[in-house]
């Protein structure tokens, strides 16, 4: 029961012990901003560039946009954000950063 | 006819090495890779029906689908500075659109979705000589609910029935695992025993076992993309594996694995 009152029902206490679980929708424009940055590579780098600003009509809570700033993973996943995305976000601005450290096959 | 079955990883750092990454390790994986090559070239195939995990790519919140086939003339993708385009065999593709609607599998099919990496890195590496068209399938493993292992089991052995009366050669890869956990704490700590303990199972031919793992299971076993395995498993029935090489680096256990067709 204690686990049914934390998770706020039964499908919350069942997914909160796996690693990807159901999208929350109040977390839909965290993961869209997300999807962004792994996907839309002129987003990644305008966000690059001044992360405030790119995120400025998004949607978006100050406390998601400050979380984002600092891709700060455990913050946006138990903000709902989907751990592979963040992930994958992380990787890609890591990755425009830092080209000449990457070896391509 | 179904000529040839194989699981390749997808590791994107098997495409692109950051300095993480064990040089040696990733070429290892890549003669592997090689070798399957020099299979589908001796097997010649029409085409290559290749069964992946969009990484959240072509299918977002907006439409998530549990099984799609990709059924254009051809698709398309980036990753990095990769420009990746390729063509469709739209008579197979069709095919199992149609057919799979037959056999009760309420398919998704798009004729102009991204392709994802998973589908790409595979082929960068295995491609044959001259180029084969291929077939793109699509398995929801990242966005719960996912479909149940019985499921992807029960759909693979509707491909196997679908290609093997079909009139063109087809191999089949399924793209991705094994153990790995990107964006949780477990990153550094996949489940290599469980790895081990499945690639055995198959290598004795009891890949069918497979098919009553829980999806819970997979998730705690960093193994959400065995879906894709589990759904080549379906259509290549008892065959015991051939596994080319497992190298588990800091963050994911690669695999390369034949099912040799008789």
């Amino acid at each position: 029961m204690a686990s049914r009152q934390r998770g706020g029902g039964v499908a919350a206490a069942v997914s909160d012990s796996t690693h990807y679980r159901f999208p929350p929708s109040q977390a839909y424009p965290l993961n869209r901003c997300l999807f962004a940055l792994k996907s839309d590579r002129a987003f990644a780098e305008r966000f690059l560039a001044d992360a405030h600003a790119a995120t400025e009509e998004m949607g978006l809570t100050e406390g998601e946009r400050a979380d984002l700033r600092h891709m700060d993973r455990d913050a946006l996943v138990a903000r709902g954000a989907h751990p592979y995305l963040v992930f994958m976000a992380g990787l890609r601005l890591k990755m425009l950063a830092e080209p000449t450290k990457l070896e391509y096959f | 006819m179904l000529v040839g079955a194989f699981a390749v990883a997808h590791t994107p750092q098997l495409l692109i090495r950051p300095e993480t990454e064990d040089r040696d390790l990733v070429l290892r994986v890549h003669a592997a890779m090689a070798r399957v090559k020099g299979r589908l070239q001796e097997m010649k195939p029409d085409a290559i029906a290749i069964i992946a995990g969009d990484h959240v790519e072509a299918f977002f919140l907006d439409a998530v689908p549990a099984l799609a086939v990709y059924v254009g003339r051809e698709c398309a993708g980036t990753f990095g500075p990769y420009r990746y385009r390729l063509d469709i065999q739209e008579d197979l593709a069709r095919a199992v659109v149609e057919q799979g609607i037959e056999r009760g599998f309420d398919l998704l099919y798009t004729q102009d979705a991204r392709l994802d990496y998973a589908f790409y890195v595979p082929l960068h590496f295995v491609m044959p000589e001259p180029v084969v068209p291929i077939v793109p399938l699509h398995v929801n493993v990242y966005l719960p609910p996912q479909p149940t292992p019985a499921r992807c089991h029960a759909w693979g052995t509707a491909l196997g029935e679908i290609f093997r009366a079909r009139p063109e050669r087809v191999a089949v890869i399924a793209s991705g695992g094994m153990s790995h956990f990107p964006g949780t704490d477990r990153y550094d700590s996949p489940e290599f025993d469980y790895d081990r303990g499945v690639l055995e199972a198959l290598r004795e031919g009891r890949g069918r076992e497979l098919a009553r793992v829980t999806g819970e299971e997979l998730d705690k076993r960093g193994n959400i993309e065995l879906r894709t395995w589990i759904t080549l498993l379906g259509a290549v029935g008892d065959v015991r594996a051939e596994v080319y090489c497992y190298e588990p680096s800091w963050h994911h256990g690669n695999a390369v694995v034949e099912w040799p067709l008789r």
